[in-house]
């Protein structure tokens, strides 16, 4: 579902933010994309989105290029931004129903998906009033259902968990398991290795524009015995 | 002082080129600063000191040289209190960086003194320019000697001080009798409404003095006691004294000048030290009504995307106060002043002269009113910038705009429609009120509309065009997104050269040629229409290429 081939991207000429990068997500999967601050994790979900446009390479989302039919990779994507500060302005049902237009949810689904997300992370008191009023987690979660309103066929998350409360994290990951199961791809970043561990089919560990593992975690475990996760990572990414 | 100067540069934000094309975007910025220059400042200048030397000149042998150049001072004065009210509010209680700086082991004094220096500076280069153009038109038309150059310099700088901490004092002692008012938004709205209020009220004093056309100008300025000069030298008596230090070649008046000025600053932080923490503290900038909610998610229902967008950008400029101020009161604020101008000139030859000649059908009159329509919605769009900064008023979310399955021209053209709508018909609204005053004719009326439409929509294009070669997406607050973007002013410029080119060739041709005004009028829409299509297809390739380009 998600597909990159040879992919780089270069900033001012001389910082090579993502360098040749190839991976792939298949429906079904959970993928965590695993790296230090400033290893090209935001670039290459940006690229993945149309936000940032890659130099060299191809990126197919659910079979659309996302260079050339952008809109059609658009609408099969569900992303979360690294930041929820977004439309402080409007009220919750206002933004949600933006994104319900731009996305053309039908009327019952729509009122159907913010009635049980809205339930699912206790936000429905809530969603009558600007979003500026809203609490850091109430606004990732605001998010989080905006992304996932339409129900697309892959979801990709930029640091989802940050700013959560557990209960919310917890139906978070809930959603992404039953999402993953119903065949649809999870491609997500996160720094909460635990989170990785727990979650994640696969991880995709980069460092400096570069990928350094692509596998299971079992399988890094197995090669790197009697290491925590966190030691194998950090051992991983110092070199 | 070194802590109050770092905090000053640190407020003090300056726009560079960000994206990867830096030596692309400094010719652009080039470019557009020399036709900004050339095309809004210069001529300004230019124009406030030919005025000031022709009111000067008469003056001087009255032995009431003075009286012009400190007549229009107070008058800048005024402006800039007004204008200042809005800057000082959102500078001193919305911006963001207040959630930075209260935390910190700061003085109340040391926060407000650099956020004040940090507005002035910022807000008053345009100000500087015109006081030294007026303080240039007196000195040449009474030939003062060097010395008054010094203090004309001196003038530039500190004379919107004083209007600025009127300004000030007013915002902090609202915000402490506010304490009732939940949500601190409305504040703000309501000083945008007194500032229209303000305006308006100058509208009426204009008015019941019977209109005041340049000859009583001169005459009511010989008058040594003048009551309308004396009466502004009690509000602003920094004026007097800098314009009588000149005149009179004393220090002691310099030293008056400072001390007012000294006064005024220390006062002022006086009263920061002493209220600014009680009414910043816990400002809360919304305020939420729970409706019931089952209701309300009954109450969505799908629409057209770009339907839903426009309510979106509709319910930004109205909600958020920077904007409304901004981009939404302009509109509501343009006829009053050109009211005040009419009453001014009301008395005129050549304004009764005009509207005789539209009522009886003289080309020339028709022709002048239908350039002047199309100038006034050039103008109007470009200040009331809804298109040249719809791309920044993004800011940190601009990335929205590229992750949404919406094309990048169905977005642009949403945006230009949200600046036709607001501009066009505040435009259209304000025709029909004057040509049922003026008592014009269908035909007349049905031509302004059009010519206004086409300028609207021209601009609107043309500025997000121009946005979207560098959009400022780093900003703190939403004042800072419209205010020191150089976007606006070099939309503005650039649509008010093209403008005015266009006028003054349409006119030169109908003087000058056998021309009649009925073809120049169809060719000036032609051109409109030309200029409509060029900045569309701007838009479409060139405006939609620099947005994907744009690293967010």
């Amino acid at each position: 579902m998600i597909k990159f081939e040879n992919v780089t991207k270069v900033y001012n000429k001389t910082v090579r933010a993502v360098d040749d990068i190839s991976f792939s997500v298949k429906g079904g999967e959970i993928v965590g994309f695993i790296g230090p601050n400033g290893s090209g994790k935001t670039t290459t979900m940006k690229m993945l989105t149309g936000i940032i446009k890659a130099d060299v390479g191809k990126i197919t989302v659910n079979g659309f290029n996302v260079r050339k039919d952008p809109i059609k990779a658009k609408e099969s994507i569900g992303y979360i931004a690294d930041s929820p500060d977004m439309f402080l302005r409007l009220k919750g049902t206002e933004f949600l129903d933006l994104i319900g237009d731009i996305y053309r949810v039908p009327t019952e689904k729509r009122q159907e998906r913010i009635q049980e997300f809205a339930k699912r992370f206790e936000l429905t008191e809530a969603l009558s009033s600007p979003i500026m009023s809203y609490s850091h987690g109430m606004r990732q979660k605001i998010m989080v259902i905006a992304a996932l309103m339409h129900d697309p066929p892959v979801w990709i998350l930029d640091e989802p968990m940050v700013g959560l409360d557990p209960k919310s994290a917890f139906e978070l990951k809930e959603m992404m398991r039953e999402h993953a199961k119903n065949g649809n791809a999870v491609f997500f970043s996160t720094h909460v290795l635990e989170v990785a561990e727990k979650l994640c089919d696969r991880v995709i560990i980069i460092k400096k524009g570069h990928i350094l593992y692509d596998g299971t975690l079992e399988k890094l475990e197995s090669t790197n015995k009697n290491e925590s996760l966190e030691k194998i990572f950090l051992e991983l990414t110092d070199k | 002082m070194s802590i109050y100067l770092k905090l000053v540069g640190a407020l003090i934000k300056t726009v560079e080129p960000s994206t990867e094309e830096k030596n692309y975007k400094k010719v652009f910025y080039g470019v557009m600063g020399f036709i900004a220059v050339c095309g809004i400042m210069l001529p300004m200048a230019f124009f406030v000191g030919v005025v000031i030397y022709a009111l000067t000149q008469p003056l001087v042998s009255q032995g009431a040289g003075q009286n012009a150049v400190e007549l229009f001072l107070h008058l800048i004065s005024v402006f800039s209190f007004i204008f200042g009210l809005n800057v000082i509010f959102s500078v001193f209680y919305f911006s963001g960086d207040i959630e930075n700086l209260l935390p910190l082991p700061l003085k109340p004094y040391q926060i407000i003194a650099s956020k004040f220096t940090a507005a002035l500076i910022s807000e008053s280069i345009m100000e500087f320019i015109v006081i030294i153009a007026a303080f240039a038109g007196y000195i040449i038309a009474s030939g003062r000697p060097f010395w008054s150059w010094i203090i004309a310099l001196v003038g530039m700088v500190t004379l919107p001080i004083v209007p600025l901490i009127y300004c000030a004092i007013i915002c902090m002692l609202i915000m402490l009798l506010s304490g009732f008012i939940k949500n601190k938004d409305t504040v703000n709205k309501i000083t945008g409404f007194l500032t229209l209020a303000v305006v308006v009220g100058i509208a009426v004093l204009v008015s019941n003095m019977g209109g005041l056309d340049s000859d009583h100008l001169v005459e009511a300025l010989s008058d040594p006691n003048n009551q309308l000069v004396n009466t502004m030298n009690l509000i602003f008596p920094q004026v007097h004294f800098l314009v009588s230090s000149m005149v009179n070649n004393t220090v002691v008046n310099l030293i008056f000048y400072i001390a007012v000025n000294g006064l005024a600053i220390g006062v002022f932080l006086l009263v920061a030290q002493a209220i600014y923490f009680r009414t910043a503290v816990g400002i809360n900038r919304v305020s939420g009504r729970t409706k019931s909610i089952d209701k309300v998610i009954a109450s969505l229902k799908q629409h057209s995307p770009c339907l839903t967008y426009l309510k979106k950008e509709f319910r930004l400029l109205f909600r958020t106060p920077a904007y409304f101020t901004n981009c939404i009161m302009i509109n509501l604020m343009w006829p009053v002043f050109l009211y005040i101008v009419y009453l001014l000139n009301g008395k005129t030859n050549f304004l009764e002269g005009f509207i005789y000649g539209i009522h009886t059908g003289n080309e020339e009159s028709v022709l002048i009113l239908i350039l002047a329509i199309s100038g006034l919605s050039v103008l109007i769009t470009a200040a009331n910038c809804i298109a040249s900064s719809a791309l920044t008023r993004e800011g940190k979310h601009f990335a929205f705009i590229k992750y949404i399955p919406l094309s990048y021209i169905a977005q642009i053209n949403v945006k230009a429609l949200v600046s036709i709508i607001i501009s066009g018909l505040g435009m259209i609204i304000y025709v029909i009120a004057a040509a049922i005053y003026l008592n014009l004719g269908i035909k007349i009326t049905i031509f302004c509309c059009l010519v206004s439409l086409l300028s609207v929509s021209f601009v609107s294009y043309f500025g997000i065009f121009m946005d979207s070669v560098n959009p400022k997406l780093i900003w703190d607050d939403e004042l800072n997104a419209l205010r020191g973007n150089y976007n606006v002013f070099f939309n503005m410029a650039v649509a008010m050269l093209l403008e005015a080119v266009t006028c003054t060739s349409a006119y030169l041709l109908f003087r000058f040629t056998s021309l009649g005004s009925l073809i120049i009028i169809i060719m000036l829409f032609i051109l409109l229409m030309i200029l409509n299509i060029i900045s569309y297809l701007l838009c479409s390739y060139k405006a939609a290429e620099n947005i994907d380009r744009l690293s967010v």
